[in-house]
């Protein structure tokens, strides 16, 4: 990251190309968990028709067990990730690929995706296809020594997703995107145990899932006020028998030049897989081939609000090439009816845009 | 499917109600292309992923950690 700061301080007065870079850090509070997640985002412009953007962060992770309900034990933990992506406009037609890593002591993770765009009618409609798979190993590397046996698997994903993207009016574009994945492999939490009569029992999580998600977006914006509002909505099923139904409203507030007030308000709601029972009344296999204690399975309500300021260098006094810096500051509540408990979390960002 | 279809032929037909480029000025705010930096996003959809058991719509892979 070193050249990426002397970019930054000595970038030559006859610049270029653009880039930004953002750090920012997130904390993170629920009931039994606490994040605290510093993360680094670059972007570049490579010529006059390609970009590159990469990132990096760390999760460090402090919770009150491994998964509720095994071993009850308090653990800390670090997630890395990097990933990196590039794309380029071919006359209509944008193409690009990503990647990402995440590393952590009981799980790897790799995923990567190619996506094709195409611009039409002067750039009203934009349709898009992407396509990705990944790989994931997981363990029960934090159990400690001699305390059960070792647990091994290995999960591959596959992704597919089309979009559109079209401008209505001078002030209103709206967008479609469906998302359906395929999994194979473990799906389990290799701590979690399920409760059955007969005690508590390792997960037994189907092999396969198959996931729908269909979302739609309008953007309108509001002249007389100068304020965006964004609603969306999601319908998402899979074939364990989950459902869920999640619409979104963001309002944003332009304050003056270079201020901006951001009031966020989503609605989360599912039912439960079918196999989901917070306990089972035998460990036949037969009668319960999967058992879980996963509450992500089970059936809940969630209400999130939160609010972000986001200002301008220039605004809160930084001069020269410090002035179009954007400094963003987050808060969010989340209510949720299950076991995880009401969260919080906070950011706090400082984009950095240079020239090269 | 069938509503999905009907939905993406009349937003493709829209098209046919062209916005010229010297009318996009408000459509160029940033509020209008994407209000939320890439890490904002990836950290949402991470949250979330973690904490429901939805999870997709955003055409990028979720996942990705041992949460589940």
């Amino acid at each position: 990251m070193r050249w990426l700061v002397l970019a930054l301080l000595l970038v030559p007065a006859s610049a270029r190309a653009d880039g930004e870079l953002t750090l920012r850090g997130v904390w993170y509070k629920e009931k039994a968990t606490r994040v605290v997640q510093p993360m680094l985002d670059a972007r570049f412009d490579v010529g006059e028709e390609a970009e590159v953007d990469a990132h990096f962060l760390v999760d460090a992770i402090t919770s009150a067990s491994v998964a509720a309900g095994a071993l009850n034990e308090p653990f800390s933990e670090e997630r890395w990730e990097a990933g990196a992506g590039y794309v380029r406009r071919l006359g209509d037609w944008r193409i690009g690929g990503a990647g990402r890593f995440s590393h952590e002591p009981d799980y790897d993770s790799f995923f990567a995706t190619a996506r094709f765009e195409r611009a039409l009618f002067s750039d009203n409609t934009l349709l898009g296809l992407t396509g990705g798979g990944g790989f994931d190993a997981v363990s029960n590397a934090g159990v400690p020594a001699g305390m059960g046996a070792a647990i091994t698997g290995e999960l591959t994903t596959v992704l597919g997703s089309a979009s559109v993207s079209q401008v209505l009016s001078p002030r209103v574009v709206a967008g479609l995107t469906y998302d359906v994945s395929s999994l194979r492999g473990f799906q389990e939490n290799p701590y979690r145990s399920a409760i059955t009569a007969e005690g508590l029992v390792p997960e037994r999580h189907p092999d396969q899932r198959l996931r729908h998600a269909l979302a739609a977006s309008v953007r309108y914006f509001v002249t007389q006020t100068e304020t965006s509002v964004i609603a969306s909505y999601r319908e998402y099923r899979d074939d364990w028998g989950l459902r869920a139904h999640t619409p979104e409203l963001r309002v944003v507030q332009h304050a003056g030049e270079g201020l901006e007030l951001t009031l966020r308000y989503r609605y989360h709601r599912q039912t439960a897989a079918d196999f989901y029972l917070p306990s089972y009344p035998s460990n036949d296999m037969t009668e319960f081939p999967f058992v879980t204690d996963d509450i992500k399975l089970s059936a809940f309500d969630t209400h999130t609000m939160g609010f972000k300021v986001g200002v301008i260098g220039s605004v809160i006094g930084f001069t020269g090439r410090f002035e179009e810096t954007r400094v963003e500051l987050m808060m969010e509540y989340t209510d949720q009816n299950n076991r995880f408990g009401n969260a919080v979390q906070a950011h706090a960002a400082l984009t950095l845009p240079f020239q090269y | 499917m069938s509503r999905l279809v009907a939905v993406v032929t009349m937003m493709l037909l829209a098209g046919c109600l062209r916005v010229k480029p010297h009318q996009r000025e408000d459509l160029s705010r940033r509020s209008m292309i994407q209000d939320r930096g890439a890490g904002e996003r990836r950290c949402t959809q991470h949250q979330t992923g973690s904490r429901e058991g939805a999870d997709g719509g955003t055409g990028e892979p979720g996942g990705g950690c041992g949460c589940n």
